[in-house]
């Protein structure tokens, strides 16, 4: 998994900026693996004034594809305008926009922390990594929320460095 | 190998430059003869032929250049045929694989620079990958909304043997042709447009392009429907046709902008609704209470402006399939169609002609007298363009091509060359001013070698003419950088490059400069000196909407 950006932090619903959040489109993208898909992607993106706001890469299961999972702000253009500008490229096999549906969403943060005291988070579900000199670093998954109060907390301990991913989702089948 | 496909492919004309990443394909070229190759003085040049071929000829135009600066100077290019949606293969060397990425000498990422002005394009690294792409990128040129496409192929692929390999059978699981007409939705669309009270199609390039032209004039005769195109749709709809509204958009007609402006609803077939066309997207077409959109594109469905019934399919066969559920048409509609010719009365076309200069207009009418439906026009960018959009009676497709979507000026001398190329038979006209004309004039040794039957109306007015009328209308009167008298005298500038030229700057002596124009055989410029102060109109303000239209003033 390639991790490009972290997710900011999802506004709360008494937000002025609530409207934004709206905006926002959740697609899983089936690609081809090929040397200028990714530019391609991007580019599409930018060029229609739309704003990556995650976004993961990985193996799909099927070979030589990939799936990325892109969280896209849309701008002033329609919102099925990001859907489809990226079904418009040949490299794009499948575009599947699951911003309304059921699915599991999953983003992971990797933090190190200079506090010992870990109980918080630790109750919170985090894993130890490893602990050193410099302090103790621990991974943590769940949704876009949980991985933002969980960040929230980390402050608390004093961050030395830390790690965040973009989203991955699939659809909720039971 | 690459050429061996290209003959398979059935290519006939490349418009290209050699360099030292091409120069494996110019070795063989000579073996191909088949293939004529025409050499260009400019990319840019190489790329606005092979446009203009494909659009006067309907087969894709082919198109080489050499790596770094060869193939940049693609770019405005291939813009222009995205833009249009014009079928363009490109070939590009690239430096060998074994170097990409170690900026050697004319490397440049071609496909990052072009991705967002192509339709598709590829990197060949690999020989056994050829024969797939060429046939890919022909494939994927020509169907649905056809586009340029790019194949960047390094130099060692180029050299490297291979054993003969014809194109495996195409399978492009990301390559989706919307070929389906929803038959409930064209019923649902002739019903609504059979029952409205003021309906208005307006008719774009599409239609040219899928060849609907004929379905076109039978559904709306059939609802009585008055037609209007949009600039590159010019040609989709006969502008005498008692239904023709002639041109939309911001420089379109007085009864075609009243007409769109008081519609209760739009069926906007083939065509983007691009800005130039709504101008004022918060005040386009008011009163529609139902618009329809057909398009191949899907993407084209509420980018600009929301459907109530979107048809995404082929035009021809989305009109086709909406023909039989016409039935009995409103009967408000005759009311209408007075209102419209009233319109039609109360605001012609028309423009100055009472202060002794040489005006535009009345070059293009004495054209038009002599070549009526026969010749194709190829205009420039600019006042030219929309006076040469608006002064002829355009009664069928492929008779008028420009640059719509990117303007690109410089466009005209180069594409009237590849058009010639394609369609030998017609007389072609190029229409341009003097600015965009120097932009590519090198391309006049092109018509020159191959003594080319293109006629060039230089419309001289030494200024940037759209851009003074903008400053003079829309920016406060003051004329900025738009002066253009330091230009050279293009009859002797014409005689330089060695074909024949003549002055006109009087009224009386259009109709005798185009005898000897259309006396001599080969290429022939006519330098009009026209009005200096001529505008285009009718014009809608920036910022305003359609019905907000200025008209010429009376004369």
């Amino acid at each position: 998994m390639t991790h490009v950006r972290p997710f900011p932090p999802a506004a709360p619903a008494t937000s002025p900026h609530v409207g934004e959040v709206n905006k926002i489109r959740v697609l899983s993208v089936l690609v081809e693996d090929g040397p200028n898909t990714l530019t391609k992607v991007s580019g599409a993106i930018r060029r229609r004034g739309f704003h990556v706001r995650g976004i993961s890469v990985g193996p799909s299961g099927q070979p030589g594809r990939l799936r990325i999972t892109l969280q896209v702000d849309h701008g002033h253009a329609e919102a099925d305008q990001v859907r489809k500008q990226l079904e418009r490229l040949v490299d794009v096999v499948e575009v599947d926009d699951v911003t309304a549906d059921d699915v599991h969403t999953r983003e992971l943060v990797v933090a190190t922390v200079k506090a010992p005291e870990l109980e918080g988070l630790l109750q919170r579900g985090a894993k130890v990594l490893a602990t050193g000199p410099k302090g103790t670093t621990v991974e943590f998954t769940g949704e876009r929320e949980e991985v933002g109060a969980f960040v929230d907390e980390l402050t608390l301990h004093g961050i030395v460095d830390v790690a965040r991913s973009g989203p991955v989702v699939m659809r909720r089948t039971a | 190998m690459v050429l061996e496909a290209l003959e398979r492919e059935g290519v006939e004309y490349i418009f290209g430059y050699p360099g030292g990443a091409n120069l494996p394909l110019y070795q063989h070229l000579h073996e191909h003869p088949k293939l004529k190759h025409i050499l260009v003085r400019h990319e840019q040049g190489a790329a606005h032929m092979a446009d203009g071929y494909a659009r006067a000829g309907g087969k894709p135009g082919v198109v080489f250049a050499t790596s770094g600066p060869g193939a940049l100077n693609l770019v405005t290019g291939l813009c222009t045929a995205y833009m249009d949606s014009v079928p363009l293969v490109a070939i590009t060397g690239q430096v060998p694989s074994t170097v990409v990425g170690r900026d050697a000498f004319q490397e440049s990422d071609v496909i990052g620079a072009t991705s967002s002005v192509t339709k598709h394009s590829y990197l060949v690294t690999k020989i056994d990958q050829l024969p797939r792409v060429i046939h890919e990128a022909f494939h994927i040129a020509t169907t649905g909304r056809p586009g340029p496409v790019l194949i960047d192929i390094c130099r060692d692929v180029q050299q490297a043997e291979a054993e003969r390999v014809t194109a495996e059978r195409l399978e492009i699981p990301g390559y989706r042709l919307n070929g389906h007409v929803d038959f409930d939705g064209a019923r649902r669309a002739a019903q609504a447009l059979a029952a409205a009270e003021r309906p208005v199609i307006l008719a774009g390039h599409g239609v040219l392009l899928s060849h609907a032209e004929h379905q076109l004039q039978e559904l709306a005769e059939a609802a009585a429907a008055p037609v209007g195109t949009t600039l590159l749709g010019i040609g989709a709809f006969p502008v005498q046709h008692p239904l023709s509204l002639h041109m939309t958009g911001f420089m379109g007609t007085g009864w075609n902008l009243n007409a769109v402006q008081n519609a209760d609803l739009l069926m906007m077939v083939g065509m983007r609704v691009d800005d130039r066309v709504t101008a004022k997207l918060a005040g386009f077409a008011p009163k529609v209470k139902t618009f329809i959109h057909i398009d191949i594109d899907g993407s084209e469905m509420g980018k600009n402006v929301r459907p109530h019934i979107e048809l995404v399919a082929d035009a021809k066969q989305a009109l086709q399939a909406m023909l039989p559920h016409i039935g009995s048409v409103n009967g408000d509609r005759a009311a209408w169609l007075n209102q419209i010719d009233e319109w039609r009365e109360e605001h012609p076309l028309r423009y100055k002609h009472s202060n002794g200069r040489l005006q535009p207009q009345d070059v293009l009418i004495d054209m038009y007298r002599r070549a009526r439906s026969q010749a194709i026009v190829v205009a420039d960018v600019g006042q030219n363009q929309i006076w040469a959009a608006l002064w002829w009676n355009y009664d069928r497709p492929g008779l008028f091509i420009n640059s719509g979507g990117a303007g690109t000026m410089g466009f005209a001398l180069p594409a009237a060359i590849g058009a010639k190329f394609a369609r030998p038979d017609r007389p072609v006209w190029c229409v341009a001013g003097e600015g965009g004309f120097v932009m590519t004039a090198q391309e006049l040794s092109v018509a020159v070698e191959h003594q080319l039957d293109v006629k060039i109306v230089l419309l001289n007015n030494f200024s940037l003419g759209m851009v003074r009328q903008f400053q003079d209308d829309f920016y406060g009167g003051v004329r900025s950088q738009v002066d253009l008298t330091h230009m050279p005298d293009f009859v002797k500038l014409a005689g330089a490059y060695g074909l024949p030229a003549l002055r006109v700057e009087k009224f009386e002596d259009i109709a005798p400069a185009f005898d000897a124009a259309e006396r001599t055989k080969g290429p022939f410029l006519i330098d009009f000196r026209i009005d200096p102060e001529a505008n285009v109109y009718p014009i809608v303000p920036i910022g305003k909407s359609l019905n907000e239209f200025w008209e010429a003033p009376e004369s």
